[in-house]
């Protein structure tokens, strides 16, 4: 693993070239008057022991305002209890975490933030309608916004039916509206995609994308590396209870790369090794992994053929975030193994 | 808080299992305090008759109520309590409920107060039920309407929302130690039916357990409802719910009552303010 992608907690504001086209200008307006006091949320060693197993180990998290932040990790890698004791409805072993402004589960915190924890969790017997009803009365918002939330998920048809009579898709959108019910400062989102076919994802992922705009700041979950890879501005990994890398998908993905394939194959690596700028060449099955500058692709091309070696292809090559994420849980694997 | 009780009155309001248990209560609460005694009567000497039609007029409405409210109608409101907190397990609203902007302390209390509400709604629809069936009666038999006084009447549906408040709140106690509905029904029915119903029964042979017999809720319940005309004799016949002793003072059955039902509150908010959400 590169260590530059590892731990990067103090990464800069985001980079991401299409985010930026797609978000400015009022995000960049935001990124450009950040400071110290613009985090959303703030953990400091916070940590969540079960007898014997620790699901959540000193993970500090800074989350800033504006920003739409993908929390990633395996199953049971301790992502939803760190949610929750963000939510204050799990009680932490050790560490603080404060939550716009205040502390985690505090009702002046819960004031401004609209959650949505697993599974959409409403009483069966009511309507949809009716589930925001309750919730919007406990939060002391006007029932008027009850109706722009529902058209906004676009649950608006279908809001007078019950809730248990719902498709998976309709609880999750219903999950989402009780979440914008008090519209919030932060949003907290776990697996807002759960059940959903292709065309609702994409629906789901655009209002996401658009709910973040502007001073919102998202906080999501999510198993679906390319949903995350699309909407976030930064994001942070974790693995086994420790937030083991954070930064931007740029960060995280490091440099690009290029892949060339080339015969022979041992003489083409001796000779891109010779490439001024060619910092390492090595093996990756019938090709070869060179970390240098894409800048310098055509001058490697032109040593090789110089040389006689017969190019099949070159290529720049640029990690997912897939790869990454696979790759951190694999590295640990071989640790939990070795 | 006027919200957050508006909004727990709106679920109860909307939950069948309200209206059902309603429903079944004031269904046992006429069949056997009313239609079962009334076609049961003897049809012997006339002073007989009268006798045992008298009980069932509207100038024993209270008493009439009462008696069957301490044991039948208290575990069926403990069904009521667990339903309402530990739907709230089954369903994971919990989770839902602690993320709007009240407290956890607020949100149960609100869920309380509603259920006490509803509770006065239950005693309020036994009385009105009880008095057209004895209105009924009176008709039926060309006897003459003499109403209780109303200062009895208000006592009486006082008594009848403490027993019930005490035996909902034990409900709601149970579901949120067992954070779920179905062992805290057992364990519920299993207590008001079995071990309280044992102990009445061995208070007669075992003179060591009188002092805890005189702390249980069917020998509290029973002593205020005797307060308000119950017949001492009649809870002997009660069925699974009979009682024949001993009995409190009414004031020291009241403070017990009252005792028992801070204490679950307390208990129950407790204990929710304290464990985690899963």
């Amino acid at each position: 693993m590169n260590a530059v992608r590892e731990r990067n907690v103090n990464a800069a504001a985001p980079e991401n070239g299409r985010d930026r086209e797609r978000r400015a200008p009022a995000y960049d307006a935001y990124v450009d008057e950040m400071d110290g006091d613009t985090l959303v949320i703030e953990t400091r060693g916070l940590t969540k022991r079960y007898d014997e197993r620790t699901a959540v180990d000193h993970v500090d998290l800074r989350v800033r305002r504006g920003e739409v932040y993908g929390f990633l990790g395996p199953n049971g890698a301790g992502k939803t209890t760190t949610l929750r004791m963000l939510l204050g409805l799990v009680r932490p072993t050790a560490g603080d975490a404060r939550v716009v402004g205040a502390p985690a589960g505090s009702p002046a915190g819960l004031a401004k933030i609209g959650a949505m924890i697993e599974a959409p969790a409403f009483y069966p017997f009511l309507s949809g309608r009716d589930n925001l009803r309750v919730l919007a009365k406990h939060a002391g918002v006007p029932e008027a916004r009850i109706e722009t939330v529902l058209e906004e998920v676009g649950l608006a048809a279908r809001a007078g039916d019950r809730f248990s009579a719902y498709s998976q898709g309709m609880k999750q959108r219903l999950g989402i509206a009780a979440a914008l019910l008090k519209d919030p400062e932060l949003l907290i989102l776990d697996e807002p995609t759960n059940g959903l076919d292709p065309e609702g994802m994409l629906e789901i992922r655009e209002l996401i994308r658009s709910l973040g705009q502007g001073r919102r700041t998202v906080l999501l979950s999510s198993h679906l590396l390319g949903e995350v890879e699309q909407i976030c501005d930064r994001v942070g990994i974790i693995r086994a209870g420790k937030l083991v890398a954070e930064g931007t998908v740029d960060e995280l993905r490091g440099r690009d790369w290029l892949r060339i394939s080339a015969e022979p194959l041992e003489q083409a690596q001796s000779v891109i090794r010779r490439v001024p700028g060619v910092e390492q060449v090595s093996r990756n099955g019938r090709a070869l992994h060179v970390t240098a500058d894409p800048s310098h692709a055509a001058e490697i091309n032109r040593a090789l053929v110089s040389a006689g070696i017969a190019v099949h292809e070159l290529r720049r090559e640029r990690p997912g975030l897939e790869a990454i994420f696979l790759d951190l849980v694999r590295d640990h694997e071989t640790e939990v193994h070795a | 808080m006027t919200g957050s009780i508006a909004a727990e009155l709106m679920i109860v309001r909307k939950r069948a299992a309200t209206w059902i248990l309603l429903g079944i209560w004031i269904a046992l609460a006429m069949f056997f305090g009313y239609i079962l005694p009334y076609v049961s009567a003897p049809d012997g000497p006339e002073a007989v008759r009268q006798a045992e039609i008298a009980d069932l007029l509207p100038g024993q409405l209270v008493s009439a109520v009462l008696e069957g409210v301490p044991f039948f109608g208290g575990v069926l409101v403990l069904i009521l309590g667990v339903l309402i907190m530990g739907g709230e397990y089954g369903w994971g609203t919990l989770k839902t409920l602690f993320t709007q902007r009240s407290s956890r302390t607020l949100i149960v209390g609100a869920k309380l107060v509603a259920l006490g509400i509803v509770l006065l709604g239950f005693a309020m629809a036994t009385f009105a039920t009880s008095a057209l069936a004895s209105l009924v009666i009176a008709w039926l038999e060309d006897a003459p309407v003499t109403w209780p006084s109303a200062s009895l009447v208000l006592r009486g549906i006082g008594a009848t929302w403490l027993i019930f408040a005490v035996w909902a709140a034990l409900g709601v106690l149970l579901a949120a130690i067992s954070r779920g509905t179905a062992l805290a029904i057992g364990i519920g029915i299993l207590y008001g039916l079995v071990i309280e119903g044992l102990m009445a029964a061995l208070f007669d042979q075992i003179s060591l357990v009188q002092p805890l017999v005189e702390g249980l809720l069917r020998a509290n319940g029973y002593s205020l409802a005797a307060t308000l005309g119950v017949s001492t004799a009649a809870t002997q016949e009660n069925g699974p719910g009979m009682f024949s002793g001993p009995f409190v003072s009414g004031l020291q059955a009241t403070l017990a009552m009252a005792a028992y039902l801070i204490a679950f509150v307390a208990i129950t908010v407790g204990l929710i303010r304290r464990r985690d959400i899963a």
